[in-house]
């Protein structure tokens, strides 16, 4: 008997290594462990010997059950491990697929030069105001020392509502409420939709201005310099070639036009900058007298500077746009640019 | 503005070469927006003499020239017809760079070798057309520089003049502007005209009815003239700063007003009835033709020049056809006035005519030059037209009001310009533009007192010197600073704010944000179908657009969009997800002391596929369901309160079975549902559309959910699912309503989480299956108590909406 459960054992021990899977173990296990198995045979079998041999027998028999649990134990491990293994190799990606994803959508470019600059000017202290686009011939125009028949009205071509209202030609307007609506000081800028009666490959009757101005007891124009000199740097996020040079607006006096170096041949002179090495960029000055008389303020006690930039044209800069009509044509293929 | 470096030179000695001249012009204000240098890189266009012309043996229309310049004789080849030997003509040399990029090389022409080419005026750029080459006048030194030869080397400067600077609309003003910047002065001598004979007085005269808007009118009359075709000097002059030659005294008057910046008016006096002039109002009604042949209606506003019967020139503005000179003219009346500027503003505006005399008028020109530009005409006139002048002018003048100084406050211009000049160089800076600066009195260590030139309209405050202080010392000698500290807003306007935040939430679901032109086409409303009565057909009109197609502003952002969508998938774009954020106008219900109502509108729009195109991605379109969660997280990011959509939105572009009204407290706040099938043909659409508008202003007014923080609890959920058929009919708004109000305990929540309709469910009925889960903040949840309060659920659904539990 002894010499048959060796038997078993060395059986036992050579088809548990050669099962290459867990179901074939299971088999095996079920050949020698199960009820039916050989060795519980040879257990049913201890009845049959003589009961002094009994608990020799017993204790072998056990010992040989043990160590086959053990050698099955050992070898579902290890069958187990080359199966993860076998199965981490067959489940290799083509990682190069592109993954699975959501629709992406972009703002407006002119949405985001809009943040950008209102971010600039929040950090220098400017709070955000807003007006109408319908508004008042008065707020656009008379309040601001452009009275009707002035030559300045041509200045700018403007859509009409009717006599007294028409589409506002600039952010301008908003100055004017603002002033009547608040006292000073005031520090504030005004983004918003504008309209020009003029359309070709560098106008469009719609456009986006922000308007920005400071009222205080003793604004110079020196600060008016500095805060636009530090717009425009972080705007175009270096130190950029700025200049101020004489100019005429009926709301502002001394009025400037601002210039920055060709950002395009960095003032060497090209077709963008018609060969002067400059390129227009904003309008400003210290706001004329006659703004502060229309809005009550006493122009002797306060000073004030203001300035208006087109956004299309900051954007269009800013990323080497060339067209301005993209902007409003919202082609897919354009707006995901951005 | 155009002026010439060499007309300049006649008043100024400038000491910079013309690209500073141009640079410090700019920089002074008056911006040099180009230059045009003639004759640049032509110096080897050179005056050479034809020596024999033969014609070419192979060709009958080209010619064979023999030409001397001086050191050599060539061949040329030329076609033209005009000229013989002996003509001294412009030679370009081989190596020539014509304008136009026209490279001259050696060639051999039908076989003969050219070696140049003999210009015409066109070739040259000295005329827009020419009839054959160049015919020089004899006498010039064989081998020179054409350009040079004939004093033609010059630079034109366009100046951008802003409209306070009426002053420099003549080469003299800017002559004044570039010896202040130089520091030299203007050499301007006071013109004599003809003496003449005979008194102008007894042969017409001129009175001025009006003399409020016309303080000045000076005339002189020529007689025996002969029109024709002007000198080249003068011909030139014009032509170098844009002008085109007409006739001889045409060509003085505009000659005198560009030097001078005084328009002038030659009549036919012969033409004129009575031989006298008359300065009235026009009779309301009357008709009166201009000499461009258009018709004009006038009203009694108008101011005319009149003769003995009737108008025959638009004041300051054009003459008439009437007394218009021609070709048979032979005495001319020569007018030189000062008219009101509003006046001629006025009729010019009203009229739509806008001249190069309005133009000066209407800004202001110098009252002291009428008679001067005058006497500077009449001279011009004589000596290019012949004829001979009466004796004497006249001149009817009511002087203009004196204007008293203007005190400037030394402190108050620094204050202004942050900046530390004293009074003796403020003093300075103006005197050099030619005003008189006094010392005040009373103050004299700050105050000056400045006197203003006529021609300076423009400087009538304190704050017109202080800006011609900074602009004379230099913009650039401004410091540059920082405004103190201390003011700080931070106010952000709240539906800026909350646009943003929309803004941010729908590019994070994949739209792309559009802005289109707030002005349509009136026809858009059709286009939509909405009805007749549709309020949205009130929209605001534009009096004077630039298009049928922009001349009414946007009540809704829907067919804007819409065609955005078409637009885009005619480029081949098929998977959209477009929106737009922007105000939409009304004339009704204008906010408090806005002209118009302005409302923030949100549209949004997505046609094509659910997912991007891909390998792992299925190709299902988008529905309704897609274009409602859109919403739903836009409710849920706002956290408003009582939202419902209601079946069918009423909207006559919306597919009335798939649609959708947003109701968010009370009001309506908006539509959603897929565009109509007929909407879509009219807009050249051919795939599903799916589109939605929210009233901004209507959705962020709606009750909110006040955001309050919920401890968490700590115990586990359990989950209940219930299957059960019911009619059609019930909607699954009424089976979650039922669910949420059927009074069971502890639901946390509750999802509709299968919908089937077909094989296997009764026609007329639907089978759903509604996820609720349980959780208490106290303990554990038994099964027993569970089922207990799910029950109070089933027997809702049974008892109220008739399900039948499957």
């Amino acid at each position: 008997m002894i010499r048959q459960l060796e038997e078993i054992l060395d059986q036992g021990r050579k088809s548990i290594a050669d099962a290459g899977s867990e179901s074939a173990l299971n088999e095996l296990k079920v050949q020698f462990l199960g009820k039916k198995g050989k060795v519980t045979a040879l257990m049913k079998g201890m009845a049959d010997l003589p009961p002094a041999e009994r608990p020799v027998m017993g204790k072998v028999v056990n010992e040989v059950k043990n160590s086959l649990e053990e050698l099955f134990e050992a070898r579902f491990r290890e069958v187990r491990e080359l199966d993860l293994e076998r199965r981490l190799v067959q489940e290799c990606l083509d990682v190069t697929l592109p993954g699975r994803r959501m629709p992406t959508g972009a703002l407006h470019p002119l949405t985001l030069v809009t943040e950008e600059v209102v971010q600039i000017f929040s950090t220098l202290g400017f709070g955000v105001v807003e007006g109408p686009e319908i508004e008042k011939d008065y707020y656009n125009f008379e309040a601001l020392n452009m009275p009707r028949n002035h030559p300045a009205r041509d200045m700018q071509d403007t859509f009409y509502i009717s006599e007294d209202v028409v589409l506002r030609t600039h952010t301008s307007p908003v100055q004017i409420r603002t002033m009547l609506k608040q006292r000073p000081p005031l520090k504030v800028i005004a983004p918003g939709t504008v309209y020009r009666r003029d359309s070709d490959l560098t106008h469009s009757p719609m456009f986006h201005q922000v308007e920005g101005f400071l009222v205080d007891a003793q604004v110079t124009f020196g600060d008016l310099k500095g805060t636009l000199v530090t717009f425009l740097n972080r705007f175009f996020g270096r130190r950029i070639g700025v200049r101020f040079r004489p100019s005429f607006f009926p709301f502002t006096e001394p009025s400037a036009e601002v210039d920055i170096a060709c950002v395009i041949c960095n003032g060497k002179g090209c077709r963008v900058c018609k060969d002067s090495g400059w390129l227009e960029i904003l309008g400003c000055g210290m706001i004329d007298p006659e703004v502060f008389k229309a809005v009550g303020y006493d122009p002797a006690a306060l000073s004030g500077y203001a300035f208006g930039m087109g956004l299309e044209r900051l954007c269009m800069l800013k990323n080497g746009i060339n067209d301005l009509r993209l902007f409003f044509e919202n082609d897919i293929r354009f707006l995901r640019q951005f | 503005m155009n002026v010439t470096w060499n007309w300049l030179k006649d008043f100024v000695d400038c000491p910079y070469a013309p690209e500073e001249l141009a640079q410090r012009l700019t920089m002074a204000g008056l911006e040099v927006e180009g230059m045009r240098k003639f004759g640049e890189g032509m110096d080897s266009v050179i005056v050479a003499c034809l020596v024999s012309v033969q014609p070419h043996p192979d060709a009958e229309r080209l010619t064979l020239c023999r030409v001397q310049t001086g050191t050599d004789e060539l061949q040329i080849v030329c076609g033209a017809r005009n000229h013989k030997s002996g003509d001294l003509v412009a030679l370009a040399q081989v190596g020539t760079v014509l304008p136009g990029d026209f490279k001259i090389k050696k060639s051999k022409i039908r076989g003969c070798e050219s070696q140049g080419m003999l210009c015409s005026e066109k070739e040259l750029g000295l005329a827009e057309e020419s009839a054959g080459i160049l015919i020089l006048p004899p006498g010039l030194p064989l081998g020179q520089p054409v350009f040079e030869a004939l004093g033609l080397k010059d630079v034109r400067f366009e100046i951008g003049l802003t409209p306070n600077r009426a002053d420099c609309l003549s080469v003299l003003g800017v002559a004044r502007e570039v010896a202040a910047l130089s520091g030299t002065a203007v050499h301007f001598q006071r013109p004599v005209g003809p003496a003449g004979e005979g008194d102008i007085h007894s042969l017409t005269s001129v009175a001025v009815a009006e003399p409020e808007h016309c303080p000045r009118y000076a005339a002189r009359l020529i007689r025996g003239i002969t029109i024709g075709p002007s000198p080249d000097w003068l011909a030139r002059r014009l032509e170098s700063i844009g002008l085109r030659s007409i006739n001889n005294v045409v060509d003085v008057t505009n000659y005198v007003m560009m030097e001078l910046g005084q328009p002038l008016h030659a009549f036919d006096f012969k033409r004129l009835r009575g031989r006298r002039i008359l300065v009235r109002r026009a009779e309301e009604g009357d008709l009166f033709t201009t000499l461009d042949g258009r018709q004009h209606r006038l009203d009694s506003a108008d101011l005319m020049i009149c003769d003995g019967v009737g108008p025959v020139a638009l004041a300051g503005v054009m003459g008439g056809e009437n007394s218009e000179i021609g070709a048979a003219t032979q005495d001319v009346l020569l007018e030189s006035a000062y008219f009101n500027p509003q006046t001629v503003r006025r009729t010019s505006k009203r009229l739509g005519i806008h001249t190069e005399a309005s133009h000066r008028f209407e800004r202001g020109v110098d009252i002291d030059m009428t008679p001067l530009a005058l006497e500077r005409a009449a001279q011009l006139i004589c000596e290019t037209a012949g004829g001979s002048a009466a004796a004497g002018a006249i001149d009817v003048y009511t002087p203009l009001p004196s204007r008293p100084p203007v005190p400037i406050s030394v402190r108050r211009s620094n204050a202004i310009l942050g900046i530390d000049l004293d009074g003796e160089r403020i003093g300075r800076l103006l005197s050099s533009i030619a005003l008189n600066v006094e010392k005040d009195g009373a103050n004299p260590e700050d105050l000056l007192q400045v006197s203003i030139p006529p021609f300076r309209h423009d400087l009538e405050r304190e704050i017109d010197l202080i800006e011609e202080v900074a602009r004379l010392n230099g913009y650039e000698h401004i410091p540059v600073t920082l405004p103190a500290a201390g003011v700080d807003s931070w106010l952000v306007p709240e539906t800026a704010a909350a646009a943003a935040r929309i803004r941010t939430a729908l590019t994070a679901a994949g739209f792309s944000e559009v802005i289109n032109y707030s002005f349509v086409a009136p026809g858009c409303w059709d286009k939509i179908l909405l009805s007749a009565e549709d309020p949205r057909r009130r929209a605001v009109p534009l009096l004077n657009p630039l298009t049928e197609d922009q001349s009414v502003m946007r009540t809704t952002l829907v067919p804007s969009l819409l065609d955005v969508v078409a637009r885009n998938l005619s480029y081949r774009s098929r998977d959209l997800r477009l929106f737009e954020l922007r105000p939409v106008f009304s004339p009704d219900n204008a906010e408090e002391g806005n002209p118009a109502s302005e409302k923030l509108h949100l549209c949004f729009a997505l046609c094509g596929r659910r997912a991007p195109e891909g390998w792992a991605q299925g190709n299902e379109p988008v529905d309704f369901f897609d274009l409602k969660g859109v919403a739903e997280n836009l409710l849920e990011l706002f956290a408003v309160e009582q939202a419902v959509f209601e079946a069918g939105a009423g909207e006559p572009f919306l597919h009335p079975g798939k649609s959708a009204l947003l109701r968010c407290g009370p009001g309506v706040a908006g539509y959603l549902g897929e565009v109509h099938p007929r909407v879509l043909g009219r807009f050249d659409i051919d795939a599903p559309v799916l589109i939605g508008e929210i009233d901004l202003t209507a959705f962020l007014k709606a009750p909110v959910e006040e955001k309050k923080f919920r401890p968490l609890s700590r115990f586990p959920n359990v989950q209940r699912d219930t299957a059960f058929v019911v009619d059609v009919t019930v909607s699954a708004q009424q089976v979650m309503d039922t669910v949420r109000s059927a009074g069971a305990r502890c639901l946390e929540e509750s999802v509709l989480f299968d919908l089937y309709r077909g094989p296997g469910i009764a026609e007329g009925k639907k089978s759903m299956a509604v996820r609720v889960r349980y959780r208490s903040d106290e303990k554990t949840l038994t099964d027993e108590e569970v089922n207990r309060f799910h029950q109070k659920i089933v027997d809702a659904l049974c008892g109220r909406l008739g399900a039948v539990i499957r």
